[in-house]
């Protein structure tokens, strides 16, 4: 179980872009994180994932626990060893590696045994990285590059997988088979997932839990069902009216909607 | 024809030292993109202080090459510890220039400590010469290539396979990548150091082994520079391969070629007539890695 505490992130000692972000992923949860570009989802992933250090970023107020223990001061590789662990977003694959040596670095910290059966895990998931594993990783299509990097998480036995936008430039075929996967390998394995999405409506459809964004702030949460209902976040997030239909041009509004939660 | 093989032979096993600084060189930039300018300075600290344990300390054999792989290992630490780690997110030119400092700060510290210039090794290997058909080479030599073939398999084989080795080429992908897969770059960085300070340290050792020790054991940094450009920066099988082609052109141009033109300066210039061809040709060295672009 992972608890965010008013958690205030800055970054070089004067940027502030977190303004007290609370969150909680119960364990085998689907969490989705959802919000406009710059509203602060990466740096959240970031604080959890301790990668923030080496951005010069700081956790300078509030806390960050996992079962209890507080982890906002631990090293990337501290966290790491815990089972939390990061898919950067921007399919970051290692261009010059093989597709196999690719997932291989994901399971650095385990046995040759351990990170041999899960191999075949990954494999299992995404069958098509078991057709290119000699491929070299840089000369993948763009869905097996994203199918990668979300293996390579795997390999890591994560107890948390926080995916940062894995619809990324993707073909909406491709987004529906890797979201499927991820709902599959979510209740197969029971890992926890931190998802986060721009594209709402794919992100919603498998989550059990969401925290909307905006200005370093988590403004909004509630069940998968409460936000996809909820008439701000059909109108500015998945440009539906109030109604739950496809916008029309011809009732078009003149007035800007007024968002309920500020 | 038996003056020509002879060059031949000796050209090609001092190409496989070069080969070995080259594949110093390689192991640093593989990992972290650092251009590694202290090489020569490197050689040249090992191979002196392995004469230091062997002469004028007088330990036997093994025991001062126990010891000199165990200082150079330290060193390789400590380099990476001090010298480099607090530049580390800082422009690469930085940490370029920081170990362009060493290689002077290197060449200081050994003049400073052994004054004397030159100084000779005593034989590491039978000293009765081979017979290879008509030419004949001194087994030094042929030792000397050996141990950096069976250095360069050995590093080969563990780049490929062993998860440091894999670790340490997506390093040089991606930095942050590989922090998010838990493993901390810093470790990497030291890692490589010190691997590549042991295999200057061989390299050091058997080279002047061969041609005696001298302070002059700098430019042979040089000659590996011209290697790793010819291979290509990052490829151990360019190393291995143009480390002979580097050797066996100087030592022709030397021996063979010389005389016949009647120009001294040539040996020192036909590894550079061919390291500008060769780039002509292809622009990433031999061997070199093509940067990846998908279009």
């Amino acid at each position: 179980m992972l608890r965010l505490n008013n958690i205030e992130v800055t970054y070089l000692n004067v940027i502030r872009v977190l303004h007290g972000v609370s969150l909680e992923v119960a364990d085998g949860a689907i969490i989705a994180l959802l919000g406009a570009n710059g509203a602060g989802k990466t740096t959240t992933l970031q604080a959890i994932s301790g990668l923030l250090h080496t951005v010069e970023g700081e956790v300078t107020d509030g806390s960050i626990e996992w079962d209890g223990e507080r982890t906002d001061k631990r090293s990337a590789q501290d966290i790491s060893k815990l089972g939390i662990v990061q898919a950067l977003e921007g399919r970051r694959v290692f261009g010059h590696l093989t597709a196999e040596e690719n997932l291989m670095v994901g399971a650095h910290h385990r046995s040759r045994a351990a990170a041999r059966e899960d191999l075949e895990m990954v494999y299992h998931y995404f069958p098509r990285l078991k057709d290119v594993r000699h491929n070299t990783g840089g000369y993948l299509s763009g869905g097996e590059q994203q199918m990668l990097v979300i293996g390579r998480a795997m390999m890591a036995a994560p107890k948390l997988m926080m995916l940062d936008e894995p619809s990324l430039g993707l073909a909406p075929m491709l987004v529906e088979e890797i979201y499927e996967i991820i709902n599959r390998f979510n209740s197969e394995q029971k890992t926890s997932v931190l998802l986060v999405e721009q594209n709402v409506r794919i992100a919603l459809s498998i989550s059990h839990y969401g925290y909307i964004m905006e200005n370093g702030r988590a403004v909004l949460d509630g069940t998968a069902e409460f936000l996809s209902n909820n008439e701000d976040v059909k109108e500015f997030y998945m440009g539906l009216s109030a109604v739950g239909k496809k916008k029309s041009y011809r009732a078009i509004k003149h007035y800007k909607r007024r968002k309920r939660w500020l | 024809m038996a003056e020509f093989l002879q060059y031949s032979i000796t050209g090609v096993t001092v190409g496989m030292i070069y080969a070995l600084i080259g594949l110093s060189f390689a192991l640093i930039w593989k990992s972290s993109g650092v251009a590694n300018l202290a090489l020569g300075g490197l050689v040249l600290i090992f191979s002196w202080i392995f004469y230091a344990m062997l002469v004028q300390v007088g330990l036997p054999l093994w025991l001062s090459l126990i010891v000199v792989l165990i200082l150079a290992l330290a060193f390789g630490w400590l380099i990476e510890r001090f010298c480099l780690r607090p530049l580390i997110a800082q422009p690469i030119l930085s940490l370029i220039t920081v170990t362009l400092g060493l290689e002077f700060f290197l060449e200081g510290l050994a003049v400073f400590i052994w004054p004397e210039m030159v100084a000779g090794l005593p034989p590491l290997f039978p000293i009765e010469p081979l017979k290879i058909g008509p030419a004949v080479v001194s087994q030094a030599y042929v030792w000397a290539a050996v141990i950096s073939l069976i250095l360069f398999g050995i590093l080969t084989l563990y780049f490929r396979y062993h998860k440091m080795g894999i670790a340490m080429r997506a390093t040089a992908d991606d930095q942050l990548a590989v922090q998010a897969c838990g493993i901390p770059v810093t470790s990497i960085f030291s890692t490589s150091w010190m691997l590549a300070c042991v295999v200057s340290a061989i390299a050091g050792i058997l080279i002047s082994s061969i041609s005696g020790l001298t302070h002059g054991l700098v430019e042979t940094g040089l000659k590996a520079f011209s290697v790793v450009i010819l291979g290509g920066l990052d490829s151990f099988i360019g190393c291995i391969v143009a480390g002979p082609i580097i050797g066996l052109a100087e030592n022709l141009g030397s021996g063979w070629l010389t005389p016949i033109v009647g120009w001294g300066g040539l040996k020192d210039v036909i590894p550079f007539i061919i390291i500008i061809v060769v780039l002509f040709i292809k622009p990433y060295g031999l061997f070199g890695e093509v940067r990846i672009e998908r279009i």
